[in-house]
């Protein structure tokens, strides 16, 4: 009986014990993430049997176990992966939306001071200072495209880098995954009833944690509590004790753009940057393709849309040197900079050129064209969707889509050989000022119009307005190719009756000669007036003129070569005009109405990401607070423990003194 | 519920550090005195600013172009107001010119008067403005507009008008070219002209003519170039002037309808189907009193007269008939007002020796101050256009001076802060984030290792 006494005694004081180095482990631990809080299940032991019945044998301690329930542990790690996920988008998109709230030294101020220049020229079109203005504020608007180009070309380079960095800590953090399922794979917890290793399974647990901040993960979880971690569409990245590493290896499409790749021994599989979601990659990875790629595009689409139309402008004027206007910017059809990228799998030889034929077309969007079954097929990889293309894809007659003129050449495609088109990405970083004498900006229209002076009825000509001056185009008939300088012939309008008209040859002034073919008995409308358009016929022409009012048999209009016209700032008020002008997407707005579009759509974008972010940290907040109120180590509760197993050791100590005392009564019965 | 130690702390901070956050944007607004600091802030509004703002810069260069129109205009007013002062002074001396008891030295030193006029006025054609630039040149701004001729002046200009950018959608001409207010002046009455043809003999003097129906001249199939020719029959006791108009274009009589041609009178002299009256009006039209027989009805809508004696002698039945005093009715034309003077300056310096040379100078006078009288019209018109042009660049300024105001407010309304709001919030702001710091060192300062042992 004595001997019972005591194993009672000490089976009090082993518990005991074990209860306050678990409360002593979760007190050091209450800091440390992760950690679940661990208590012991003790059980009373089996009694003996006696003649009085089953006798009380003490306590026994069964197992140390955790405090977890996956659940919740599941719904704190989603809940981070999501909130990281928008926390680094945020971040990233923070700055784009930073970069654009300076209203002061953006875009917009040296817009309208560059306009502001233009109109000084059209003003006093004979002013070099004026016409020198124009040039410095347009190089000083191209700075500041060139200023905002070259920041978000940071910020991506700065993904590039913390793609790079992230893929290492993921591959870390595999590793590491790896080395715990080995270990708890050692510990030999497959079987129930044996005991579980708590401290490793907490760190296998925090390092799946962590690895979910990183990149949104799945977990299977087998038997013997090894788990095997997949990324996006089922890529193991750990499977038992092996892990699989991942790499950041430029695009095949785009080589400037880095992406994730999935490692097999030498060779690289990229995985789909869609499937990557959650975690601060994931939220890169849609920075880049949502605000990033688009916000740069757009930018770009202003650059491309404003040299486009001012310089298209500049060659429908005419400079002090009575040539036709010369491009004022440069760059948008630059050589150098291709617009289409080859991807790096391709097996033909085909190439492809590909040029802004109508800037107002453009969208900014990026595009990828793909070779297969003997076509050519356009898509525009923004929104997925096929676009389709006039033309046959020669010099002769191009594939022209949204904007683009694209001609094929090199050798023969093969399937599957694709080019990425990135019309307007590099577009604010690629302009330039192509002009830097003053004399060559063409404020003044290229022809004049005049009155016969013995013309006797009230008939008027309007100014004119050129529409072409290409050699090209109609101009090729028009004017003297390809700098101007002539009307090829002038022109003599003279009326035949009240309502008709002659148009003829006036290089000689005193003796016009018919036009060949000769253009003879046009109607004129004496109530509304008639637009006369030259080349007579032609779909577009070289230039009109309305003749108006009541002229009579006789009169004469002319028109001529606007020579020495200095004075003349139609031109540049066309050019002034082009400010307020909608000429970009699809003619529905101007330039600072596409960098306001851009502006509200990157501050749409931030709000609506910080909002779900701040959101998302609330959700998180509370599943942390639930998780943690079940595996969390509350202090107070700790202490209580403390000062329980405390007393619950020294009453066991009691019994054991008890029990001596009642053996040496037992002694000293003499 | 229990609560994990360290998440206690955890909420603490992140509290805090939430509500010192929102404090900085509150300063931050307080202190650049905007409601938007970033577009995320309000994006809507953040782009109408970026919109507004444009409108603004576009409406200040609207102002600022207006002022150089304002003055360039203004230039060419006083110009103008000088041209026609000195075109008014030409006619004076012309009509003081055709003052009968002048002596052809009187003329001749006139005729000086009005040449040193002439310079004048080339002179003013000339004029430059601040920038150097030929006022009347069209868009050959450097280019010298008007070189004196043996004929009057050349023009060297175009007919284009500098255009300025007032409005939005509004552009207005800052100029007028030399061709619109030197060169296009209508000869005549404005609707015809009438002149004498060089070799008539008598001392008949055309008038300028009245133009009794400006639609029926106008009228389709009118040719607009006709002549009056006049016989005299001097067979009969008295001498009887009769006279036909002829349409040049068919050489036939508007009269008869046929061919012109003199007819014996009742005593065998030359005589045309009208008999004419010194003085009296020349009518282009059908008469009832016109001998048969009559071709179709018609009517010119004009009439001229005749004062004085014209002389002519035709053969009878000769088509078209010669040796007659002719006068001419023709459609006006455009011509120079310096071709004018000129032809003034001319006629002045011809001596006057009989009757004959005497209508002839007339004859040239008169239609020269008709197209003075037109030239100064074209003038007081150019000037009335630019007056109008200048007053709506006026009413542009003031319209434009209003919408400034009109944006300012309304990015005022975009992104300026509300203070009282802002302070209030500020202020809540900071009362918030004391209790929270007060309450959270309460909260942790709670443990129960506080008690036990010691």
């Amino acid at each position: 009986m004595g001997n019972g006494l005591y194993n009672i005694g000490v089976s009090g004081l082993q518990a005991a014990q074990y209860g306050l180095m678990t409360t002593e482990h979760n007190i050091s631990n209450a800091n440390t993430p992760g950690y679940h809080r661990q208590q012991i299940v003790q059980t009373a032991a089996a009694g003996q049997f006696s003649g009085a019945g089953f006798v009380g044998q003490g306590v026994d301690v069964n197992n140390i176990t955790r405090s977890y329930n996956e659940f919740l542990d599941n719904q704190v790690q989603q809940a981070d992966a999501q909130s990281n996920y928008l926390q680094t988008y945020s971040n990233q998109i923070g700055q784009i939306n930073n970069m654009l709230a300076d209203t002061s030294t953006g875009l917009s101020p040296a817009m309208q001071d560059f306009f502001t220049a233009v109109n000084g020229v059209a003003t006093n079109p004979t002013s070099v200072p004026a016409r020198q203005a124009m040039i410095s504020s347009g190089q000083s608007l191209v700075a500041s495209f060139h200023v905002l180009d070259q920041r978000l070309t940071e910020i991506r380079d700065g993904v590039n880098g913390q793609v790079t960095s992230l893929v290492g800590l993921i591959n870390s953090y595999s590793q590491q995954l790896a080395q715990i399922n080995q270990k708890i794979n050692d510990a030999g917890t497959g079987s129930t009833g044996q005991q579980l290793p708590n401290d490793l399974f907490d760190q296998r647990d925090y390092l799946v944690s962590q690895l979910n901040q990183q990149v949104g993960v799945t977990v299977t979880k087998q038997d013997n509590g090894v788990y095997n971690v997949f990324i996006g569409k089922g890529h193991p990245l750990v499977l038992g004790a092996q892990s699989y590493s991942l790499q950041a290896t430029p695009s095949s499409a785009d080589q400037q753009t880095l992406e994730v790749s999935y490692a097999f021994g030498n060779n690289t599989v990229p995985i789909d940057s869609t499937s990557l979601q959650g975690g601060k990659l994931g939220g890169l990875l849609a920075f880049r393709t949502e605000a990033l790629d688009p916000a740069q595009n757009q930018l770009g689409r202003i650059a491309v849309g404003l040299a486009a139309t001012f310089n298209a402008q500049q060659h429908l004027g005419m400079d002090l040197n009575n040539q036709f206007g010369a491009d004022f910017f440069s760059g948008i059809n630059s050589l150098t900079t291709p617009k289409s990228i080859p991807n790096k799998f391709n097996t033909g030889a085909a190439t492809t050129a590909v040029t802004i034929g109508d800037a107002s077309k453009l969208t900014a969007d990026d595009y990828s064209l793909t070779y297969s079954g003997g076509s050519w097929s356009l898509t525009d990889i923004t929104t997925s969707k096929p676009v389709s293309m006039s033309g046959a894809g020669t010099v002769a007659s191009p594939f022209v889509a949204d904007g683009l003129s694209i001609v094929i050449g090199g050798g023969a495609p093969n399937n599957g050989d694709s080019f990425l088109i990135q019309p307007t990405r590099n577009g604010a970083r690629d302009i330039g000022v192509s002009l830097s004498d003053p004399a060559k900006i063409a404020a003044a229209s290229p022809i004049s119009t005049g009155v016969g002076t013995a013309n006797t009825g009230s008939g008027q000509i309007s100014d004119g307005q050129v529409f072409d001056t290409s050699s090209a185009g109609s101009g090729a008939v028009a004017f003297a190719q390809p700098n101007g300088g002539a009307l090829t012939p002038p022109l003599l309008i003279k009326f035949t009756s009240a309502t008709t008209y002659d148009i003829l040859d006036n290089t000689n002034p005193a003796a016009p000669v018919p036009l060949a073919p000769a253009v003879t008995a046009q109607p004129y409308d004496p109530v509304n007036g008639t637009v006369v358009s030259y080349p007579v016929g032609a779909p577009t022409p070289a230039f009109q003129v309305k003749l108006s009012g009541q002229p009579q048999t006789n009169d004469t209009f002319t028109v001529d070569y606007n020579t020495t016209g200095v004075s003349d700032g139609r031109n540049a008020l066309a050019e002034a005009g082009l400010q307020t002008k909608p000429t970009l997407v699809n003619g529905t707005t101007n330039y600072a109405g596409t960098y306001s579009l851009l502006v509200g759509e990157i501050g749409n974008k931030t709000r609506e990401i910080q909002v779900t972010s701040q959101a998302q940290s609330i959700v998180l907040q509370q599943t942390q607070s639930q998780q943690q109120s079940f595996s969390g180590v509350n202090l107070d509760e700790e202490a209580a423990n403390l000062v329980r197993y405390q007393q619950a050791y020294q009453a066991a100590g009691k019994m054991i003194q008890v029990a001596s005392t009642l053996f040496d009564t037992l002694l000293s019965i003499k | 519920m229990r609560i994990s130690s360290n998440l206690l702390f955890d909420l603490g901070v992140s509290a805090m550090q939430k509500l010192q956050s929102d404090m900085m944007t509150t300063q931050q607004k307080v202190s650049s005195g905007k409601r938007i600091l970033t577009p995320a802030d309000d994006p809507v509004a953040a782009s109408q600013v970026l919109n507004v703002s444009q409108s603004m810069s576009a409406n200040a260069q609207y102002g600022t172009n207006d002022d150089y129109a304002s003055s360039a205009m203004n230039l060419e007013d006083t110009t103008l107001a000088s041209v026609g002062q000195v075109v008014q002074d030409i006619k004076t001396q012309l009509i003081y010119a055709g003052n009968g008891s002048l002596t052809n030295a009187n003329r001749q030193a006139l005729a000086e008067e009005v040449k040193g006029q002439f310079q004048q006025l080339l002179g003013l054609a000339n004029t430059k403005d601040g920038n150097g630039l030929y006022l009347f040149s069209g868009y050959k701004g450097t280019t010298q507009p008007f070189t004196e001729t043996s004929l009057g002046a050349q023009y060297w200009g175009d007919q284009g008008q500098r255009l300025a950018q007032i409005g939005p959608s509004r552009q207005v001409a800052v100029s007028d070219s030399g061709h619109d207010v030197f060169e296009r002046v209508k000869t005549g009455n404005g609707v015809f002209v009438t002149g004498a043809a060089g070799g008539n003999t008598g001392t008949g003097v055309i008038s300028q003519g009245t133009v009794v129906d400006q639609t029926k001249w106008s009228a389709a199939g009118n040719s607009k170039d006709y002549k009056v020719v006049f016989a005299v029959d001097n067979s009969g006791l008295l001498p009887v002037t009769t006279y036909d108009i002829i349409d040049n274009t068919t050489g036939n009589s508007m009269i008869t309808g046929n061919p012109s041609a003199a007819v014996a009178g009742p005593t065998g002299g030359p005589r045309f189907p009208r008999t004419y009256t010194a003085g009296d009006a020349i009518e282009f039209k059908q008469l009832p009193t016109d001998p048969g027989p009559l071709p179709p009805a018609w009517d010119l809508g004009v009439s001229i007269s005749v004062d004085g004696a014209p002389t002519g002698s035709p053969t009878i039945g000769a088509s078209p008939p010669t040796g007659v005093d002719t006068f001419t009715v023709k459609a006006s034309t455009s011509e120079s007002l310096f071709a004018t003077i000129k032809q003034a300056i001319d006629a002045m310096n011809t001596p006057i020796n009989n009757a004959t040379d005497s209508a002839t100078f007339s004859n040239k006078l008169n239609s020269a101050i008709a197209s003075l009288t037109n030239g100064l019209d074209n003038i007081l018109t150019v000037r009335g256009g630019l007056g109008a042009r200048m007053k709506e660049v006026d009413a542009v300024k003031a319209n434009g001076e209003n919408l400034n105001q009109l944006y300012t407010q309304q990015i005022s309304q975009l992104q300026d802060l509300d203070y009282a709001k802002a302070i209030s919030d500020l202020t809540q702001q900071q009362m918030q984030l004391d209790a929270a710091q007060k309450s959270f060192l309460k909260v942790t300062g709670l443990s129960l290792f506080n008690y036990i042992g010691g």
